[in-house]
């Protein structure tokens, strides 16, 4: 994903209906519409598995459904492990025939509704459960050469365990890295940085003033700031780290998206 | 095969309010789920049919918006779905309830077998299951885990309960009550969604499925709730934590800082 960065093409995150919308053809409708002023901007469309939990639609069966386009370069999938084998297997199907590469291989959150892969699901008898690192290996061994997959960091975990557990995503196959948000420079990243120099990593911007959210999402209390500019902390992410990509999560699509053609310079 | 599942919505919050008056739930105004033990339900008709061949009903009894749970249901693969929904029906207990299910089930004909999850979250009685066995004089067996065989005769299911399992072979036809060990229960594909949002679902009203209106209802119920009120709050918020256990570890430890604990 190298290219990404030297091309200067956003990541942009796109939530997919939540399975109990009350008005789904509306929320598909916009789905689309946002999945297609990306793909036209030149971006790339990053489109979320169920997030903190919620019971949404696949990002493959709606790009199958609707017969979005596919660009290789310009969709990436998000895939946690709370999904039964099955859904696994027609999600990965539909991304592998409809030509979408990118996947960012996460953990997840589960719910009530949301079943967690199994050991034995992915022949893995001897693991304890089913972590990003397992699933990780099942795609590159079971789907070689089909998917480039990359992984999450978050360096508001403790540090030592975080920078073990993407040792082993590296080993198990990711080719890429998306950081949790930041609110300007992070040692912790810094050093992910100098760690792995030949991995592509892509910084992500929290374009959402809300930070309550943010603290929920990393799991880590930031504290409140009234005067938070999502724009502005952007700008500063670019100059801090000029040799990332950037992610961009809860990106205003009314008031934000025609900011961004002048912001990565 | 023709299987009828009984699905109940229900509300989707722990915070469950009592109305003083009736002793009923309140529901006006609470986000509305189906209830997740029939999701073992609909999800073992489903794979029942499909390997065996035949008919997935859906059945629920409850007010017009309890038309969201039966296109949940249809979604998921159900092939038709069916609501009983009438002011006749309101105030039903599980007696009440069970008879105007076991009546629309007669309705339906042929039935083999009554699908039902072992309760429902609300009223947490898992009575309903066996009250239309008992009203049907069919045989049944609750807390199922394993459908271990089905013939053209007889279907063996394994029970759990507190010491250990029974199984149990009964000729059809049959009412089941199913618990969250029996399988995994699928979600709605967008393509299922879709479809369910153009069928329709008949309504059936207490003449259509000819109840003694003696029998529905409140007048109908012989439970007599004396009082009611929801379990204290614990004040405690539950979050299960999954992974490995290092992982878990770190997952707890992060909790831990957001609550500003550590």
């Amino acid at each position: 994903m190298l290219h990404h960065i030297r091309n200067r093409t956003y990541l942009v995150e796109v939530l997919p209906p939540k399975q109990d919308s009350e008005n789904l053809e509306a929320d598909l409708e916009k789905f689309s519409h946002r999945y297609l002023r990306v793909i036209n901007s030149g971006y790339c469309v990053c489109i979320t598995d169920n997030t903190m939990g919620h019971l949404s639609f696949q990002g493959s069966e709606i790009i199958e459904e609707f017969e979005l386009p596919v660009l290789p370069e310009q969709v990436m999938i998000h895939l946690n492990t709370f999904h039964r084998k099955d859904d696994l297997d027609n999600i990965l199907n539909t991304c592998k025939y409809k030509g979408i590469k990118y996947l960012l291989v996460v953990t997840g959150d589960g719910s009530i509704r949301l079943p967690k892969l199994r050991p034995v699901d992915l022949d893995f008898a001897d693991a304890d459960s089913i972590t990003s690192v397992e699933l990780l290996k099942y795609l590159n061994s079971e789907y070689a050469g089909i998917f480039v997959t990359g992984v999450a960091f978050n360096p508001y975990e403790p540090e030592e365990h975080e920078f073990e557990k993407m040792d082993r995503k590296i080993k198990a196959g990711a080719k890429f890295i998306i950081t949790q948000p930041l609110l300007g420079r992070n040692k912790v990243i810094d050093k992910l940085l100098k760690k792995y120099p030949e991995i592509p990593v892509f910084v992500e911007a929290w374009m959402s003033k809300n930070l309550t959210l943010l603290s929920e999402a990393i799991g880590y209390e930031l504290p409140e700031r009234k005067d938070f500019d999502p724009i502005a902390n952007l700008k500063m992410l670019h100059k801090l780290y000029p040799g990332c990509g950037v992610y961009l999560s809860l990106l205003k699509f009314k008031t934000q998206y025609d900011l961004l053609k002048d912001t990565w310079i | 095969m023709k299987i009828v599942i009984c699905l109940k919505q229900v509300p989707a919050t722990n915070d469950t309010k009592i109305d003083p008056e009736t002793k009923r739930i309140i529901r006006e105004g609470v986000k509305a789920i189906l209830n997740p033990f029939d999701t073992y339900a609909v999800e073992e008709a489903i794979q029942l049919r499909d390997k065996f061949g035949g008919e997935v009903i859906a059945l629920s009894m409850g007010p017009p918006k309890a038309e969201e749970i039966l296109k949940e249901a249809l979604a998921l693969g159900v092939d038709r779905a069916i609501l009983l929904s009438d002011r006749a029906f309101g105030g039903s207990d599980t007696w009440a309830t069970s008879y105007a299910l076991a009546k629309a089930i007669k309705k339906i004909s042929d039935v083999d077998l009554v699908i039902c999850g072992k309760q429902a979250i609300d009223g947490d009685t898992a009575q309903v299951g066996p009250g239309i066995a008992a009203h049907l004089g069919w045989s049944q067996a609750t807390y199922v885990m394993a459908i271990e065989e089905v013939s053209s005769f007889f279907i063996r299911v394994k029970r759990m309960h507190e010491d250990g399992y029974d199984i149990c072979e009964m000729p059809f036809p049959v009412v089941i009550t199913v618990v969250k060990d029996i399988n995994i229960p699928r979600v709605p594909t967008l393509k299922g969604r879709l479809a369910s949002l153009k069928k329709e679902i008949p309504i059936w009203k207490p003449k259509d499925i000819k109840v003694d209106k003696s029998k529905i209802g409140l007048d109908g119920s012989p439970t007599r709730v004396v009082k009611i009120e929801p379990p204290k709050p614990r004040h405690i918020n539950t979050k299960k934590i999954e992974g490995s256990a290092p992982e878990c570890a770190r997952s707890l430890l992060r909790e831990l800082r957001l609550r500003n604990i550590i």
